[in-house]
């Protein structure tokens, strides 16, 4: 559910958390980003920072500029100024990504964790069997059938939460239990109902199904698209994999190498919720590509 | 009284770079939270900004976070420097060197911080600041991630760090009742305020928490605090939910985690500092206020925490009381 007015919880004498609904979803998830547009535009004395994620956003703030009892009337106030969720729309850039599904190097990290933590099934075969699909190259063309939308960025610098944006191409995997001690840089996986780009070398728990050589963050700057920020995404963004052979992989490899390659993006794009609404009204969410 | 000294580009060689030694400044990394990289900075803000004091700089430039284990370090031209914090039995070419103290050093001295003898985290402060280059607006170190600092990481030996010009005066000293009261007890009280995640826990969970000892485990450092204790019980909000926030009563849908926050992976509750990541998918009952992580920074593992349940404005009025001893007022001429 959506809240009619948003839930606000301490954090120690720093944070406030705003909790915006109870669910997971793409319209409260586009409520939360139009919300958090209003926060940065409204620049209220003594809000710091904030986190916007599934279905909350975290807001740091000092005491000595705003009271805590401040923050929570001036959020709202902005939670209000929002306006009905189907008028909404937001700036959206599009990514391209190339990706290898099924590549060699997600295959050996998890034969290496099933040799040195514990025995289990490999992802991709999981997710044929626990979705219902007929075998590893529906998996694929489902998986990159869709525009996902970045909902969230956190937990390690530029890893990013996505969320499918076409119902028919919905998939979840239940998470690695105990988790990987590592994953490749660039690796591309699948937890719960959510799909995540792996920005660097770091332990992790999703279903690993593709790997992109694509970077998405980089501490160097330095290729082009990392001029301005260290991490490629925004909340708001979108991204689409385009499955690639071994041979696009390796030609975008040494290209990133050699520090020429252009991330493939669309600038020019605003989503609107009531465009893509009426575009779900038309189309059989059951049916899978 | 002591001398004025002003240097050029002092450098600093690392010869012995101790324990996770790290470059840390104040506020730290800020601005960047949403593309998930922490604050960073000194654990225990109070000792830092109390060394950056004594030596004349402001009090959020740059210095060094020693933890268990000091460097050893060579100065390479005259400066004026300051220890504060941990007790880790500084000496100046092998005489002893005072803490919470600024004193001269000649170039060629050699500075060395050994093991932690009271607390855990010291401060070095130098004249003019560490001068490191900023990474996204901060020369904080974020090891995770291979940014801030030198080279993005820790110190290594035979690394040379740049030291801003400054002026700076020996004989200074932080008046004792302006220091964080550091007494070896291995037991702490700390402050927690209850949320954001308070009413997943039932009311014996709570009591349980309020009542009970935490051990500190060793596996703790800059990203979290990992405790031991008895196990934790949930309300029905953390049981009944809808299936997106996960099986484990301690799974939420994935959400902003405060920087000390009592996050709880399954039953172990790990408390979020400095270098934590910035979301995830745990609950979190309770939130430990900055004004107490000058104890979490001096707690060592096999420590005994007692948490002590207070309000935010209480948490707030600790923090002013911090603030207000992070001022010139609090030195005097020794």
């Amino acid at each position: 559910m959506i809240f009619d007015e948003p839930i606000f919880k301490p954090g120690g004498d720093r944070f406030i958390e705003m909790e915006l609904g109870d669910e997971m979803s793409f319209e409260l998830n586009f409520l939360v980003h139009s919300v958090s547009g209003l926060i940065r535009e409204s620049r209220t004395k003594g809000i710091v920072e904030i986190v916007p994620e599934l279905a909350s956003i975290m807001i740091s703030y000092d005491c000595e500029a705003i009271a805590y009892a401040d923050v929570v009337t001036e959020m709202s106030a902005l939670f209000h100024a929002v306006g009905p969720l189907d008028g909404l729309e937001l700036d959206s850039r599009m990514f391209y990504l190339p990706v290898y599904y099924f590549d060699p190097w997600t295959r050996a990290c998890y034969e290496d964790y099933c040799e040195k933590i514990a025995k289990k099934e490999w992802g991709p075969e999981i997710l044929v069997r626990s979705n219902g699909l007929s075998g590893l190259e529906q998996l694929a063309q489902v998986h990159s059938g869709t525009d996902y939308w970045v909902a969230a960025l956190g937990f390690y610098p530029g890893l990013v939460s996505l969320m499918p944006l076409d119902p028919r191409c919905r998939l979840t995997a239940p998470k690695y239990n105990p988790p990987r001690t590592w994953t490749y840089k660039g690796t591309i996986g699948v937890g719960g109902a959510l799909c995540s780009i792996y920005p660097d070398q770091t332990p992790g728990g999703y279903q690993m199904i593709a790997r992109t050589p694509v970077p998405i963050w980089d501490p160097a700057q330095r290729l082009p698209a990392f001029k301005e920020s260290l991490a490629l995404f925004r909340p708001g963004d979108r991204v689409r994999f385009v499955p690639a052979t071994r041979e696009e992989y390796d030609y975008v490899e040494r290209k990133v190498e050699a520090g020429v390659y252009l991330h493939n993006v669309a600038e020019y794009q605003r989503f609107s919720i009531r465009n893509y609404q009426a575009w779900l009204a038309t189309i059989d969410a059951s049916d899978r590509f | 009284m002591g001398h004025y000294y002003r240097s050029l580009v002092l450098m600093l060689t690392v010869i012995k770079p101790g324990l996770e030694t790290s470059v840390q400044d104040l506020p730290g990394r800020i601005g960047y939270w949403e593309q998930g990289f922490p604050p960073s900075g000194p654990m225990d803000f109070w000792s830092f900004q109390l060394a950056n004091l004594l030596v004349g700089n402001a009090p959020g430039a740059a210095g060094l976070e020693c933890q268990y284990n000091g460097p050893t370090l060579r100065f390479e031209r005259d400066a004026v420097a300051a220890v504060t914090g941990a007790d880790m039995t500084p000496t100046l070419d092998g005489e002893p060197a005072p803490l919470w103290q600024s004193f001269a050093v000649r170039a060629g001295q050699v500075l060395r911080l050994s093991f932690a003898r009271l607390g855990a985290r010291a401060y070095l402060a130098v004249s003019g600041g560490i001068d490191t280059p900023p990474v996204l607006g901060s020369r904080s170190t974020f090891h995770q991630a291979g940014i801030g600092g030198l080279a993005g990481h820790a110190l290594e030996a035979g690394q040379v760090l740049p030291v801003a010009p400054g002026e700076g005066e020996a004989g200074r000293r932080v008046i004792p009742a302006c220091r964080p009261p550091l007494s070896g007890a291995r037991s702490w009280s700390i402050e927690a305020v209850p949320g954001p995640n308070d009413d997943w826990i039932d009311a014996a969970g709570h009591a349980r928490f309020l009542a009970s000892d935490w051990k500190l485990q060793a596996r703790s450092n800059r990203t979290g605090f990992r405790l031991e204790g008895p196990d934790w019980s949930f309300a029905a909000r953390a049981t009944d939910k809808r299936p997106e926030h996960g099986e484990h009563p301690s799974n939420i849908l994935d959400h902003g985690y405060p920087v000390g926050t009592v996050n709880l992976c399954g039953q172990t509750p790990i408390i979020l500092v400095n270098d934590a990541p910035s979301t995830g998918g745990f609950i979190n009952p309770y939130t430990v206020p900055s004004a107490a992580f000058w104890k979490l920074a001096q707690a060592k593992p096999g420590d005994i925490f007692r948490f002590n349940s207070i309000s935010v404005e209480q948490a707030q009025e600790l923090r002013r009381g911090i603030n207000r001893l992070c001022t010139e007022d609090s030195i005097e001429p020794c």
